[in-house]
């Protein structure tokens, strides 16, 4: 049987993807990968898209920086290029204009959350009044209009590119519904829907481009066995994972990338994550981060 | 470009062809041009059809050689054949019908075709004469994957706006979203019938019209089918269910007096009304009509009319011998292309080992140039 038809990333696209390559630091290029899926995730709610476009959106979306560095393309058009891009995948396509108008207000309001960060930090009394977020919408035949709607047919036409045209994604919940069924958890309700909850959350990282689908569903399995203080044959030659052909080092790799989304994270890391939404804050940040030494000024 | 345009071949819904020929190896291929639409981005048939055919590589599939992605056109790079299905049975038909031999020859290789798709995990959804290409050899190969879609565990509803209707299967008719292979093989006896006759067998104006045609054929099922069938429709369960008119069953032997029994059986297999009681394609590789003899005494066909075709079809290697027989060509038609093929081939063996690393090594010619 093959499971497998879905393409993951090589050892030395792991090793050294083209953003790090590009002078993005490890760390930073997790949060803006995080960020970009969270912008997918919130822009599919909006839409009331169906969930099986988004997680393919977010999985192509995980997948192009693994062949693409952040320098040159934002997380921002590639996301809404990736929803784009799944809505068709998944016969249930969206308007632009629809889905330009959400990016839009999802990013005006992340900026004016920015600004009010940057601004009471910079009033060092807490006294700084807080304003309102109000949404102006786009004017119908405006240049904000057609710059996004550009941007969003060169992402999608990009994704289609440099992934060259592999597009299969395989989501993993009725992978979920099985195992657990044979590890005789579905009758618990917590256990279901927490293990349903961190294979979503999984989404947000790039486990879905690097491992296996029976590796992420053990993994979502193990975190809630372990959370929940369920008990499941975990001695050698006799463990449950391997039941499903995971490794304990990969099962372990992928709790990883899924609890280092929950690390508390300071108010200036969140405003420096919205602030390179789009390849010119990620431009700027990586000039004023350039290491000293090298080539100078 | 390294392919000279020629002739234009015809001009699909979104889609011009055009024939050509490789400036290297001087091959003639298909061109098939695609302009993208500033208003949709590239449209989903495109994206569709080269996602799926660039895994599918069979004697009985065309092969997308390449892509050519420019910033205003997609051009699809296909393996040529002279003629599709229609038109070979105009031209080479008595009134359209073509010879037993002939028939079975196509059966076999649409059937095998149809089954490699569905290994591969991919619904063709729109088999028709005019998306199956002949060419010289007497090969028949499965174009136009433009409606096609990969199907994995259904955890989505499917569109239910595929398949041209005079080859719809009847529970897509009815609104089902949940159908599998099976529609395909609906579609496959609607040609073989229609290779048989030369005419179509169900040609309905509309949705419901189709729906009767095919009833007055194959009779109205019972009304436990009817249920199990229009409950998955999920959509349309607000509404009463419909009333059928109650048609008896026609033999097909009346309907298509030239058939042999044998082809009779498998055509019964092949028209259930009862998706889950259709045969597979597969299956229907190793039916009887197939595996027995020719019969003595069937019409030759006319001197002047196509070369029976290349291969033995019951012969099990046969195909896998025109394979390898392919594969050497496109080794001197271009190297880079080569070893793209290997590394998918490669790949595919190790995901058929259950391996799981298809790596994200792209070939070559999808990562041409940025188009900003």
């Amino acid at each position: 049987m093959s499971t497998s038809l879905y393409p993951l990333a090589s050892l030395p696209q792991i090793e050294k993807t083209p953003s790090r390559e590009d002078g993005i630091p490890d760390g930073l290029e997790e949060e803006l990968r995080a960020y970009g899926c969270k912008l997918i995730h919130e822009a599919g709610i909006l839409l009331k898209q169906n969930q099986v476009a988004v997680a393919t959106a977010q999985i192509l979306f995980q997948r192009f920086w693994f062949v693409t560095s952040m320098k040159q393309f934002g997380i921002g058009d590639i996301g809404m290029g990736a929803l784009y891009l799944a809505s068709k995948l998944e016969e249930c396509p969206i308007r632009i204009r629809d889905l330009i108008n959400i990016y839009d207000l999802l990013l005006q309001r992340k900026a004016h959350i920015r600004a009010q960060a940057m601004a009471s930090r910079l009033a060092s009394t807490s006294a700084h009044p807080r304003t309102e977020f109000k949404y102006t919408p786009m004017s119908y035949f405006g240049n904000t209009f057609y710059e996004l709607k550009d941007a969003l047919v060169v992402a999608e036409m990009q994704i289609l590119k440099r992934l060259g045209f592999n597009l299969t994604v395989v989501l993993p919940y009725n992978t979920l519904v099985n195992y657990l069924r044979v590890l005789g958890l579905t009758s618990r309700e917590d256990v279901c829907t927490k293990a349903w909850g961190y294979l979503n959350d999984a989404l947000q990282t790039p486990v879905y481009a690097l491992y296996s689908v029976p590796t992420i569903v053990c993994a979502a399995i193990l975190l809630t066995t372990r959370h929940l203080g369920i008990g499941l044959p975990s001695a050698p030659e006799n463990c449950w994972w391997e039941l499903f052909d995971a490794e304990w080092e990969d099962l372990w790799n992928v709790c990883g990338y899924i609890m280092r989304l929950y690390r508390e994270r300071t108010s200036e890391d969140h405003t420096r994550v919205m602030g390179m939404v789009a390849k010119k804050g990620v431009r700027q940040w990586l000039e004023e981060h350039r290491p000293a030494g090298g080539e100078g000024h | 470009m390294n392919y000279v345009q020629l002739e234009k071949l015809g001009e699909g819904t979104y889609a011009t062809v055009f024939k050509g020929r490789s400036r290297t190896t001087n091959e003639i291929v298909a061109l098939k041009e695609i302009h993208l639409d500033a208003e949709e981005g590239t449209p989903s048939t495109a994206i569709r059809e080269i996602s799926l055919m660039k895994e599918l590589k069979h004697v009985n599939i065309v092969r997308l050689y390449d892509v050519i992605h420019t910033e205003t056109k997609l051009i699809l790079i296909f393996e040529y054949c002279e003629r599709d299905l229609k038109r070979y049975m105009d031209v080479h038909g008595d009134h359209g019908a073509l010879d037993p031999i002939t028939v079975r020859s196509f059966m076999y290789q649409l059937l095998k075709g149809t089954a490699f798709c569905h290994e591969n995990r991919v619904l063709h959804r729109d088999l028709k004469p005019q998306n199956l290409l002949i060419n010289r050899k007497g090969e028949l190969k499965l174009g136009d994957f433009g409606l096609a879609r990969a199907f994995g565990v259904p955890v989505n509803t499917f569109s239910n706006e595929v398949v041209t209707l005079w080859y719809r299967a009847p529970d897509v008719l009815m609104g089902s979203r949940t159908y599998n292979t099976s529609i395909d093989v609906w579609s496959c006896g609607c040609i073989f019938a229609e290779m048989i006759s030369g005419v179509p067998l169900f040609r309905g104006r509309d949705n419901q019209d189709q729906l009767l045609h095919i009833m007055r054929i194959i009779g109205t099922p019972d009304d436990r089918v009817l249920r199990k069938i229009t409950s998955e429709g999920q959509t349309e369960s607000t509404n009463p269910p419909k009333q059928y008119p109650r048609y008896p069953k026609i033999p097909f032997s009346q309907v298509l007096p030239k058939a042999s029994p044998q082809a009779i059986d498998l055509l019964e297999r092949l028209l259930q009304f009862d998706p889950s009681k259709r045969i597979t394609a597969a299956d229907a590789l190793s039916h009887p009509y197939f595996t027995g003899s020719v019969p003595l005494g069937l019409p030759t066909p006319a001197p002047g009319s196509m070369a029976p075709p290349a291969y033995n079809y019951p012969h099990p290697h046969a195909h896998q011998q025109q394979q390898i027989s392919q594969q050497q060509q496109q080794q001197a038609h271009a190297q880079a292309q080569a070893q793209a093929q290997a590394q998918a081939q490669a790949a595919y063996l190790q995901a058929q080992a259950g391996m799981g690393h298809y790596g994200m090594q792209y070939p070559q010619q999808y990562a041409a140039g940025p188009v900003q």
